[in-house]
Formats: C-alpha cells, structure tokens, sequence
C-alpha cells in the first residue's frame, strides 16, 4: 500500500511535468494548462489553511496581489533579476498576510472568515488607491517575462517553471501534513481548546500557517503575473480568493488529492467554454451545486468514504480507511 | 509539600461575581474534590487554575510556580492538565490519533512504547485504537480522555465531572479506575455524585455562590450543617 501510493505520487509528477511538453505545440491550451498549474498552487496553499487548520481566509488573493505588485515593482524600477524578486516579494507578502492575520487569530469558523473578507477588502481599495506602485485601476500591462540567462523565459520554459512550482507546493504540502506541526493543525482544526489544552501552542501555529500560506499565495501572484502579463485590482479580488477555496472543497479539502482534482476540473473551465459565455457560467455553478449537495467532502472526500465502506463491507474489522487518508 | 495553591481568587462576569476571594491549596499526592450547588464557581475555578480563564485578583501558585496569566499550553507542558464537563476529543479523528496528537507536546519523548500499552491496557483501549472517536460510547470517550492526559505526564490532574452522564455500572468502573489514577499523580475533582466524593476524596472544599464555606475530610463535610442545608439537602454520610 504505502510503496504503491508512492509509485502514484512519482507517476503524477512525472505527467504533470511532461504536460507542458504534450501542450507546447498549441499555445492556447499551453496558456490554459499554466493558467491551471498556478491555480494548483494556489489550491494547495488554500487547501493548508482550509482543509488542515480549518479557517478560510478570503484574504488570500490579496496576498498575492502584494506579491506580484511588489514583484514587479522590484523587476521594473529597481531592475531585479525575476528569480530575486519573486522570493523576496512573496517573503514580503507573507509578512504583510501575518500581520494583517494577527488581529483575525482569536477567531475562528464564520467569524474568521468575515475578517478576512474585511482585510481583503482593504487590500483590493489599497491596490486602486495607491497608484505609485499598482497604477491603480488600470493596472500595469506588458509585465516582462522572467529573465534567463541574458534573454527571457518565455513559451515552454515559462509553462515548465509554473509546472515546477505547481508540483513542488503539492508535494512540500504532503510532506508538512505529515510532520508534528502539520498534526498540530489538524489538532487545531477538529477543537482548539482540547489542542491548547493538551500543550499545543495555538496561536504560533496559526502564525506559522499564515506564513506558510502566504508564501504560497505570494509564489502564485509572481508566476501570474510574468505568465499573464498584466495585473490589476481585478486579478486579486475576493472573487478570485472565492475561486480557489472552490477549488479545495470541490475536489475535496484536507487531501493532498482534493485540490489537484478540483483545480483540474474547474481551472479550465472558463478558459475551454470562453465562446459559452453565458453557459460557462451555468455549468459550473450546476456542477459546483451538485458536488456540494452529493458530495459534501469534495470529490476525493466522497472517494474516499466509499472506499472505506467497501472495505469495511469486505472485512468488518477492518479499520476506517478515512481516518487513515483524510486527516 | 502544597501543589496547587490559590489565594484570594475573585473573577466577576458582568455584574455576577463567580468566585469571591476564594483560598485554598492541594499537597503533593492528594485527592482534592470540589463540591457545590449549580453555577456556585466550581468551573470557573477549574478554568482559572488551566489558564483558560484570567481571574480579577489573586495568586496562583503550582509547585511553587507562580502560574497567574500562563497559558493553558505552557501549564500543560508543565504538568497541569484538565478534562471538560462535557467530553471534549478530536471526534472525527481515530482513537489513535487522539493519542498522537496528545503525546505531540512531548514530541513523543516522553512516553515509551512499553508505558503506552501499560496504559492502553489499563484503560481498556487498546481495542480501540482504530475507532473513530466520536463513535465510543461515552464512557470510552472519558477514558480517552484521561488517557490523553497522562501521556502528558501530569503532576495534577483536573477533573470537571468525570462520571457526568454515565450509567450506575460505569461510574463504579470509573471510581475504581480513579482510585488507580491515584497513584500516578495528584488529582482535583469536582463531583456532584457524592460516592465519588465519598470514595476518592482525602479533602473536599465546599463553594456555594462563589465563596469557600467549609473545607475539610469528606465524612466531616457531607455532615457540616451549612453543606447539608444549602446543598446536600439531607445528610449523606
């Protein structure tokens, strides 16, 4: 079982790093599968903070807006090399995430994620108001691709970066789920009295976790930027941040699984039916109404809860197989 | 030696006053119950003692320690711990990992394998390990409960309620898994079955609207006319 689930992970990240080879060929669906990639890590970094320490933070589109506006601020005016820029912007973000987490982090469920929508909020009216870095409403066009040796990072070699990050997030994310401080979120999701109680130190796990999404929301908000090559308020809004929780619960959150098949399924939706405009739009909510109503634990969730019938069915003293996949 | 050692301890809600300068200690190895009437403090206490609770004015001291404004996670990591009155584990989770998560402050240092299965064994959970635990029955929940605790290696354990809501012949089993507990550290309890009291207490403080009215061995204290009158009801011992 365990060298076997192996074997898939090694599989997974062999297709997905091969995918920009298969779609190089057409850049549309070039330009749909890294559009796809980005919104992977952003799921992930969503799937974090959702799934495994429990709090939806709707903030997190706007800490990636920080990241990629600082990120071109820094290639532009200051003349960074992109590979310096893109660390150093997503650090910065993920000290403006926790610092404007702080005052959110005795709360929690609904209450938490009415904060956030709050500080996002702020951030989006922050990007239109300060136009000396964001060009505010209008945003910046013609963001210049990642540098690469004297020329640029451009068609495949940009796809393969995306995929690189995209992979390298799922796999740092089911690498700390499994560690103490991943076990301490989930300790803090199911009852964070019962973890504070037991000796776990709450609230420097919550900071540590806003750190650790924002970072991810900072790498994703660089890479969209260089791939898109135009920001604005627009790309970072609240609407954004909704998509990728989306994307989490859809494919089912607190499994490493979840957001790769959610993101898989929804990402390129609006791109592949773009000719459907009123249509795009209906299907997805009919196929979002529908997962959460026949599904409430996502698609993998809903997976994974038949599988462990069907084993329990096979042998009644076999364990529960959720409680071995779904922490 | 004084373990647990609280003087002056007054918090107020509003304009309710839970506890009123109430005083009182624990020694090394004792069983200490607290008893009273409905909304006289016991709670509160409990909560102001595991730091979930700031008091208005008084001194906490644990081994010495002053432990007044400490967090309940460093009061854990320094040998003080408490159950909930109402059953409190991580319920979507299996048993197993309940205990994981509770020996995670210790980083799993500081329990062996062999100590582990001794109490497993003990509690009669070690069958359970695989159950979810929010499907054991509540008497299964509570042992988890303790057990989670004493992977901590407490030096104090305190209970609210520990055979709240349990059937005759469990709460029996409960007072005679208690009495072991006795052995492996100091224990507060707050009881309103008086044969728990009766049974595990070697000293009983008695609040009724918050303030400290009688503390004493329990035979002494189930016949004090105050307790009888304002609680009991009728005598007991």
């Amino acid at each position: 079982m365990k060298s076997h689930s192996k074997h898939l992970v090694w599989a997974l990240t062999l297709l997905a790093l091969t995918l920009p080879f298969a779609a190089s060929g057409n850049k549309f669906f070039a330009f749909v599968l890294g559009m796809t990639f980005i919104s992977l890590l952003w799921a992930t970094g969503m799937n974090l903070m959702y799934g495994y320490v429990g709090l939806m933070p709707l903030m997190f589109a706007g800490v990636a807006g920080v990241a990629g506006y600082a990120m071109v601020h820094f290639t532009r005016t200051l003349g960074w090399s992109f590979w310096l820029a893109m660390p150093v912007a997503s650090l910065l973000a993920a000290v403006v995430g926790v610092a404007l987490g702080l005052p959110s982090l005795r709360l929690k469920g609904f209450y938490f994620t009415l904060c956030s929508l709050v500080i996002q909020t702020v951030l989006t009216l922050a990007f239109i108001f300060f136009p000396t870095y964001t060009n505010g409403d209008t945003g910046i066009n013609q963001v210049a691709p990642p540098d690469w040796f004297g020329g640029e990072l451009k068609g495949m070699g940009l796809d393969m970066s995306v995929a690189i990050f995209a992979v390298a997030g799922v796999l740092f994310c089911a690498w700390l789920v499994k560690t103490p401080l991943g076990q301490r979120f989930v300790a803090i999701r199911e009852d964070d009295v019962l973890a504070e109680g037991l000796g776990i130190q709450v609230v420097r796990c919550k900071i540590i976790a806003f750190f650790i999404v924002s970072v991810y929301a900072g790498i994703g908000g660089c890479f969209y930027a260089v791939y898109v090559g135009f920001i604005s308020p627009r790309a970072f809004d609240v609407l954004v941040s909704m998509n990728i929780w989306l994307y989490v619960a859809f494919g089912g959150r607190a499994t490493i699984a979840g957001p790769i098949i959610g993101t898989a399924i929804l990402a390129p939706i609006p791109f592949l039916l773009q000719d459907l405009q009123a249509f795009k739009d209906i299907l997805s909510g009919v196929l979002i109404i529908v997962v959460t109503l026949l599904m409430p634990g996502g698609i993998y969730g809903a997976y994974l809860a038949w599988r462990s019938s069907q084993s329990r069915a096979d042998s009644s003293s076999n364990s529960d197989k959720v409680q071995e996949q779904r922490v | 030696m004084k373990l647990l050692d609280v003087d002056g301890l007054s918090k107020s809600f509003g304009g309710v006053a839970a506890l009123r300068h109430v005083q009182g200690h624990s020694v090394l190895g004792e069983t200490l119950g607290m008893i009273g009437p409905n909304g006289s403090g016991k709670t509160t206490f409990v909560n102001i003692v595991s730091g979930h609770v700031r008091p208005d004015a008084g001194t906490l001291t644990f081994g010495g320690i002053d432990i007044s404004g400490k967090t309940p996670h460093e009061l854990a990591s320094i040998g003080l711990c408490r159950t909930y009155q109402s059953v409190r584990v991580f319920a979507s989770l299996s048993t197993k990992q309940n205990i994981d998560y509770a020996r995670l402050l210790l980083n799993h240092r500081g329990l062996n394998q062999a100590e582990l299965s001794e109490l497993l064994e003990w509690l009669q959970l070690d069958t359970l390990l695989d159950k979810s635990a929010g499907s054991l029955t509540l008497f299964e929940q509570r042992r988890l409960e303790l057990l989670m605790r004493l992977v901590l290696k407490p030096q104090l354990i305190m209970l609210d309620e520990p055979v709240g809501g349990l059937a005759v012949t469990e709460v029996i089993e409960m007072i005679n898994l208690l009495k072991q507990l006795k052995a492996r550290c100091s224990i507060f309890v707050i009881e309103h079955t008086m044969r728990v009291i009766k049974e595990l207490a070697d000293r009983v403080i008695v609040l009724i609207a918050g303030e400290k009215v009688a503390d004493g061995p329990p035979l002494e204290i189930l016949q004090n006319k105050r307790v009888v009158d304002e609680y009991l009801g009728a005598p007991h011992a």
